[in-house]
């Protein structure tokens, strides 16, 4: 504890400030002394701890388990800091991070504790935009699930005893350099942390380190071995691209690189204001995010990816590329793709997923070096992440089994749960005379180790990372921990033998050689603006002339894996927001699915919901069924993240655990079958309906058409009196990907509650804006449409009129506001809605009292309480936020100024918020545009909310249109 | 009227009607089946008391209703009730104000149900509110934040068009039932049933005085209640027709529920009448040929109600919207087609029945159509509620309304509510008007003298 304290004292950075800095003030001390005379009984760095705990104990009243404050008290500053108004957020440039890579977040604190992450706007790769994980990481910062305490097989200790255990170790280590020692890591990019492996491995030269990664960048790192002749990273230079042709790679779904993808998508898609700026050709065997957006969608097996790749290449004239047997079907797409491609040369990209392996890899490689798309729209560096030379889990695995290890060190990963089900990876533990797990919970694996030790959260931390193009950012910590925790660079200090290491000590040393002479100013900055300059250096590289064979087939069905789209890899699955998000193309909530084609399902008798067995080898795992419209015939579709035993309160026993049947030799492509079962369940989905049923609620336009100009209806209510600013949004559904990560930032950022499966089971999800998804056409090869649906904030309000007590009511600019303190829950303003975006607390659904997630909460928005309605404000306190800091100025509002949340988050910005009486804005001017509509216009309710119709940009509507 | 022939046997005497209809109260005749009747609806009315504490603890999410499906049961069943409500005000007072006569036999009862299920109907708008002790805000009370109910919504007009048909409806049911408290109070002979319809006769003494005040003050109160019929049940369906989801929003709502509303509230009349007239041996004053003129108006009232059926459909059809013709599919062929099919097969095809002489003047036939009709037109608001909100305009939105348990415990307790004050009058008025029949048979023997 002194540790800590010291180095606030010693050297506290300028923006990492909150209420400890009051323990200096000694006025402030003796009040709490004299008010509450058992903080005397403290030592002095105790109670300086506790006025330091206290920031986050405005909120954590009752937080259990946290040893360190069995005294917990609200507490009013008695004078105002100087550094701090009451009631108004600070931001601090910090990180969170996905698969190892940082997100670079600005994190919103209040009092201390922060509330709502949002991407950093100054950050050169994703320019301040978000993904759903980013904006749920603040949830997993008060997970009250989280390990609070060291443990040893179970029984709590203290850092003491875990320091002095490693010592006992560290002796036995170094007489035989580290033979028995192994480290598994995730993937990390952490310069500190790679730095602290690096020392170990040379203090114990015989140890060695394992790499498991979940989310398949080992096997991406593997294809581009293959194809280039060394481990590379690629990186898709999207804004640059005319067309995009992709093999089973949904680069704009989720994952680390989905924001930087997005951007630069829909940069280019944009780049024209008469017609789409880029297209994309997609093959495709599981419906995704990306093939959604298509303009020609192919639908292919699996398996077909290589043959595929090869065609291409035969078609753009890659030598050596000769023409596999094709269907007729994938025979146009290639001659239309290759033709797309030929036409743009060094404008066009080429990417490959994972289940075509490194066969198609390698032809894809060779396709963007014929046609000059390498260096130019496909740029490749070094991996960014390491640990460089690491070992596999197999073979970790392998040597654990052989008697080699024993000693076992895991860095917050998680292998016991997420790892190939084949390799035994928890019984392999076990074997191990001392293993230590780092983590934020006491998960699977940490449940099987020895020692368990408590991980400090990323916004707990000081620590460092880089984004997905090797940007760095230095994390700070912007709350104090409230648990007994350490940091991965605190422990990797006590395993390199460090006594008691400083939270910061080691990522400041770290920088301290780049920085160099100007280290304080340089890591001052670094920590202002949330990053340090200098991304990776791309590197030119030759793809190999070899030809790899696909592997060969046996069994009847193609089993994919994919990572889940909300709890991802399984990390992220007792965090409820992330569980009650709708997937993106099913919209199934808290539950992983077995996705098959309409064809498999109809072979099987099986509906959605129904049980079915997917068998691999001699492994087995049942789960429902979810019939995917579009999907390839014979693949099966498998999402792993879920089946959780030891995730928490929230995330334990949903669904099946896909890694149970996942191979370790080829994980992310299998052959196996499928069998119906005689139990079903009943999946919480959020859409039941998603045939569009020939309504124009979604459009599309092609170039050079128009949608009809909204025209004015007449109406029998006097329109309402002007005022200075009016509020309107503009949706571009051609740009929207469907993320969610607009629906998460509405629910960080309005408090809304988490229902639960059983709630949403029966449609009373909370999420005040959804992303409607409908497909058209036939159901095997339907073309499919997100639709992101806020409240309209209609000027003739349907709900306004039938609500009896005036609780939703017409501001002067416009916003459709709903009074929650005078709701008495009549429900008339929902059942009116033509739109159905307002949500009613059916029951309290607030969390129970003595949560810690009451801790996220923002301040600025009521926590509403049952029997009220409540739904999209347009962000009424960001707007009355930036009224307050433009009447200071004495200034009008800029265009820009308010951002709501779900615009702040877009990664594509599809959402645009502004003022429509101004008709310079950046709305004013979108709802000019000749794609604009107004949604069920024909009602008169006069929408502000209003979109923009996707481009139909196909050859059909091209030669119509010729 | 003269050519009309005589509803009453006018072979009975006057003082035997008062005795026999007295008696009733004052030395029940039917103990034990009352007492049966009893026990069986005052355990609905525990349930009821059940579902409420349940309701009122955990919040309306115990019932089945969703996003989009937010009203369901709640105002489902208070649609039902206000309707069933609306027989005893209309009989009485559009009877007594046309001079048809045949209804004194009937307005009594007919009354008390009335009374009893708008009791019914008006508990439903407070336990379907999401906060139920903020109801008062529905109220134009002087609240210290200036703030008033908002007048233009539906839901504010319900509450003032339901409050005074409630309280149009027990004055005019307590000034007709004035006279026969007196008469019952001149026949009491215990202590207690002397002081409680002395009491509640308000000094009445028949003096002719009395007489004409009373007749003035009953046809005044008739005059009002009879414009209230039409608009307690027109308000009502503005509460759909105001908004605009698809199925809702047409004009044919307003005289659509005032007359579905008749006809349920005439076929609960005639299940009442039936039950009463066997229970306490009436078929002296409530004839085979009273049964003949509720089938009749049972007959007319429901093929008007028929109409609004075929006007529905025309209107989707000739509006050419989408989402309309959408609608009126979801209700014929979707998955709540067994509402309107349920709703059509009740309501309309035992009815045709009531076109027989025969079967309109046999009592447990007219018991079954009319039963079948209450069945009938409570599918139908489930089919107007449920089939119009479970699909509307955005197809992302769909979604689907099951019933839970609470749904059917409250709906079957407000059967209980409504039975036990019911059984409670039988057994403490006179549950036809004496004096009214009185006055009918003397007018009929009259009318035989001078022919």
């Amino acid at each position: 504890m002194r540790r800590r304290i010291d180095h606030q004292s010693m050297d506290r950075p300028r923006v990492w400030a909150g209420v400890e800095e009051l323990s200096d003030d000694p006025r402030f001390q003796a009040f709490i002394e004299a008010e509450y005379p058992a903080v005397q009984e403290f030592s002095k760095t105790a109670r300086r701890e506790f006025l330091k705990l206290m920031g986050a104990s405005f909120a954590l009243a009752g937080l259990t388990g946290c040893e360190k404050s069995s005294f917990v008290a609200a507490l009013p500053y008695v004078d105002q800091p100087a550094s701090e108004t009451i009631g108004l957020p600070r931001y601090y440039a910090t990180a969170v991070s996905l698969d190892g890579y940082a997100q670079p977040v600005i994190a919103t604190t209040y009092g201390g504790r922060p509330t709502k992450l949002d991407g950093n706007p100054g950050h050169p790769t994703t320019l301040g935009r978000s993904d759903i994980f980013m904006q749920s990481a603040v949830l997993q910062l008060y997970d009250p699930d989280r390990a609070a305490a060291p443990m040893r097989r179970g029984e709590p200790v203290s850092w003491a005893d875990v320091e002095s255990a490693i010592g006992l170790m560290r002796e036995n280590w170094l007489a035989d350099q580290g033979e028995g020692v192994r480290l598994l890591l995730g993937p990390t990019t952490s310069p500190t942390l790679l730095r602290q492996i690096a020392a170990f491995l040379k203090q114990f030269s015989k140890a060695r380190v394992h790499l498991h990664s979940t989310a398949g960048l080992d096997a991406r790192r593997q294809i581009t071995a293959a194809s280039y002749g060394q481990p590379l990273d690629q990186h898709y230079v999207l804004a640059n691209c005319d067309v995009v042709v992709s093999l089973d790679d949904d680069f704009l779904g989720p994952g680390p690189d989905q924001v930087r993808n997005a951007l630069g998508w829909s940069q280019s898609r944009r780049r024209y204001s008469d017609r789409p700026g880029n297209r994309l050709f997609m093959a495709e065997s599981v419906p995704s995010a990306t093939g959604a957006l298509a303009v020609h969608r192919l639908i292919a097996d699996a398996r077909r990816m290589p043959a595929l790749a090869e065609a291409l290449a035969d078609a753009v004239g890659v030598a050596g590329a000769s023409r596999p047997e094709l269907t007729d079907a994938e025979g146009r797409w290639i001659a239309r793709a290759a033709a797309a491609c030929k036409e743009r040369p060094g404008r066009s990209l080429i990417v490959s997923g994972l289940s075509g392996g490194a066969a198609a890899g390698l032809w894809v490689a060779r396709i963007n070096q014929q046609i000059g798309n390498a260096g130019q729209t496909l740029k490749l560096t070094a991996p960014i992440s390491g640990p460089e030379n690491a070992g596999t889990l197999a073979e970790l695995v392998s040597d654990i089994n052989s008697g080699r290890v024993d000693s076992l060190v895991i860095f917050d990963g998680n292998p016991a749960y997420g790892a190939p089900g084949e390799l035994g990876v928890g019984e392999a533990i076990t074997r191990v005379r001392s293993s230590i797990h780092l983590g934020l919970q006491r998960d699977e694996t940490g449940a099987l180790c020895e020692w368990q030790l408590p991980l400090a959260h990323a916004l707990e931390s000081w620590s460092d990372a880089r984004a997905v193009d090797g940007i760095a950012t230095i994390l700070q910590p912007v709350i104090s921990p409230f648990y007994d925790v350490r940091t991965a660079h605190q422990i990797a200090g006590m395993l390199l033998g460090e006594v008691d290491p400083a939270a910061d000590a080691a990522v400041r040393e770290t920088w301290r050689a780049s920085f160099g002479d100007a280290f304080d100013t340089r890591w001052k900055q670094a920590l202002h603006d949330g990053f340090v300059e200098g991304a990776e250096p791309s590197i030119t590289a030759s793809p190999a002339s070899n030809i790899i064979a696909p592997p060969g087939t046996t069994g009847d069905l193609d089993i994919v894996f994919r990572p889940d789209p909300t709890v991802w890899d399984g990390q992220f699955a007792n965090i409820g927001w992330l569980q009650e998000l709708p997937k993106t193309l099913t919209t199934v909530t808290w539950s992983n699915v077995v996705a098959v084609s309409p064809a498999l399902a109809k072979r099987l008798a099986a509906s959605n919901g129904d049980h079915v067995e997917v068998k691999i080898g001699e492994r087995r795992v049942s789960g429902p069924v979810w019939i995917m419209p579009g999907q390839a015939d014979n693949t099966v579709a498998l999402f792993l993240g879920y089946g959780r035993t030891r995730a928490g309160r929230v995330g334990n026993d949903l669904g099946y655990n896909a890694y149970h049947v996942q191979a370790s030799a080829d994980p992310w492509l299998a052959r196996g079958s499928l069998r119906k079962l005689d139990t079903s369940e009943d999946l919480a989905v959020t859409q039941l309906h998603h045939r569009l049923e020939g309504f124009d609620l979604a459009r599309e336009v092609s170039p050079g058409q128009a949608e009809r100009a909204p025209s004015d209806q007449a109406s029998l209510y006097a329109p309402w009196p002007s005022s200075k600013n009016a509020w309107g949004m503009v949706i571009d559904l051609d740009s929207c990907i469907g993320c969610n990560a607009c629906v998460a930032a509405c629910t960080a950022e309005n408090n809304v509650p988490v229902v639960g499966a059983d709630q949403v089971r029966v449609g009373r999800e909370m999420h005040w804006l959804r992303i409607a998804r409908y497909y058209t056409g036939d159901i095997a090869e339907p073309r499919s449409f997100f639709e992101p649906v806020p409240c309209m904030h209609c000027e003739d309000a349907p709900c306004e009129m039938g609500c009896p007590v005036h609780a939703t009511t017409h501001s002067p600019e416009g916003v459709n506001q709903m009074v929650y303190n005078r709701c008495i829950g009549t429900r008339t303003c929902s059942s009116y809605c033509p739109y159905k975006v307002r949500r009613f607390n059916f029951f309290d659904y607030r969390a129970p009292g003595d949560s810690s997630e009451h801790a996220a909460h923002n301040p600025d928005v009521t926590v509403r309480s049952r029997g009220v309605m409540e739904k999209c404000t347009y962000c009424t306190q960001r707007i009355e936020a930036a009224h307050v800091a433009a009447d200071k100025e004495n200034r009008p509002l800029r265009d820009g100024e308010v951002i709501t949340a779900c615009q702040q988050a877009c990664p594509t910005k599809a959402i645009v918020f502004g003022d429509i009486n101004d008709p310079n804005s950046e709305v004013s001017r979108l709802k000019r545009s000749s794609r604009h509509y107004v949604l069920l216009e024909e009602l008169g309710t006069r929408p502000r909310t209003t979109y923009l119709a996707r481009w139909r940009d196909d050859d059909d509507a091209e030669s119509r249109q010729g | 009227m003269s050519d009309r022939s005589d509803i009453l046997p006018t072979r009975q005497s006057m003082g035997r009607i008062a005795d026999q209809l007295t008696d009733i109260p004052l030395h029940f005749p039917v103990e034990r089946r009352w007492l049966i009747a009893m026990m069986f609806a005052s355990g609905l009315l525990l349930l009821l008391m059940v579902s409420v504490v349940e309701l009122f603890t955990r919040g309306v999410g115990i019932w089945g209703i969703n996003i989009p499906v937010n009203w369901a049961f709640a105002i489902h069943n208070y649609v039902w009730w206000l309707g069933i409500g609306h027989a005893g005000t209309l009989i009485s007072a559009l009877l007594l104000l046309t001079g048809s006569e045949w209804r004194n036999s009937l307005n009594r009862f007919a009354e008390t149900m009335t009374l009893f299920a708008v009791v019914c109907a008006g508990i439903y708008p407070i336990l379907h509110l999401g906060r139920p002790w903020y109801v008062y805000w529905m109220f134009p009370y002087p609240a210290t934040m200036g703030v008033w109910p908002q007048f233009r919504s539906p839901l504010e007009w319900d509450i003032w068009a339901v409050l005074t048909y409630l309280t149009v409806s027990l004055a005019f049911w307590y000034t007709g039932l004035i006279p026969d408290l007196a008469a019952a109070r001149d026949r009491a002979t215990r202590r207690g049933w002397q002081i409680f319809f002395g009491v509640t006769a308000l000094g009445w003494r028949g003096s002719a005085r009395h007489w004409l005040r009373w007749s003035q003050a009953y046809r005044l109160t008739a005059g009002l209640a009879v414009p209230l019929v039409v608009s307690v049940h027109s308000e009502v369906s503005l509460l759909f027709a105001a908004g605009q989801i698809p199925g809702w929003h047409s004009t044919i709502f307003p005289p659509y529920f005032v007359l579905g509303a008749a006809f349920s509230g005439f076929a609960v009349v005639s299940i009442i009448a039936v039950a009463l007239r066997s229970w306490f041996g009436l078929e002296n004053l409530v004839t085979n040929d009273h049964l003949d003129m509720l089938g009749k108006v049972l007959l007319a009232t429901g093929l008007m109600t028929g109409y609004g059926y075929v006007f529905e459909v025309f209107d989707a059809l000739y509006s050419g919207e989408t989402h309309e013709i959408q609608t009126l599919v979801d209700r014929l062929a979707g998955a709540y087609a067994w509402t309107y099919w349920g709703a059509v097969l009740f309501n309309f095809i035992p009815l045709q029945a009531l076109w027989w002489r025969v079967v309109r003047r046999s009592g447990w036939m007219l018991l079954l159509v009319s039963v079948s009709v209450v069945i009938g037109m409570w599918l139908e608001r489930y089919m107007i509620l449920v089939t119009s909100l479970y699909r509307d305009f955005l197809v992302s939105s769909w979604s689907h309304f099951t019933p839970s348990f609470w749904d059917w415990s409250t709906y079957f307790g407000t059967i209980g509510l409504f039975l036990v004050p019911f059984l409670i009058a039988i057994r403490l008025v006179p549950m036809i008007s004496i004096f009214e029949s009185k006055e009918l048979l003397h007018e009929e023997k009259q009318e035989k003298q001078h022919a």
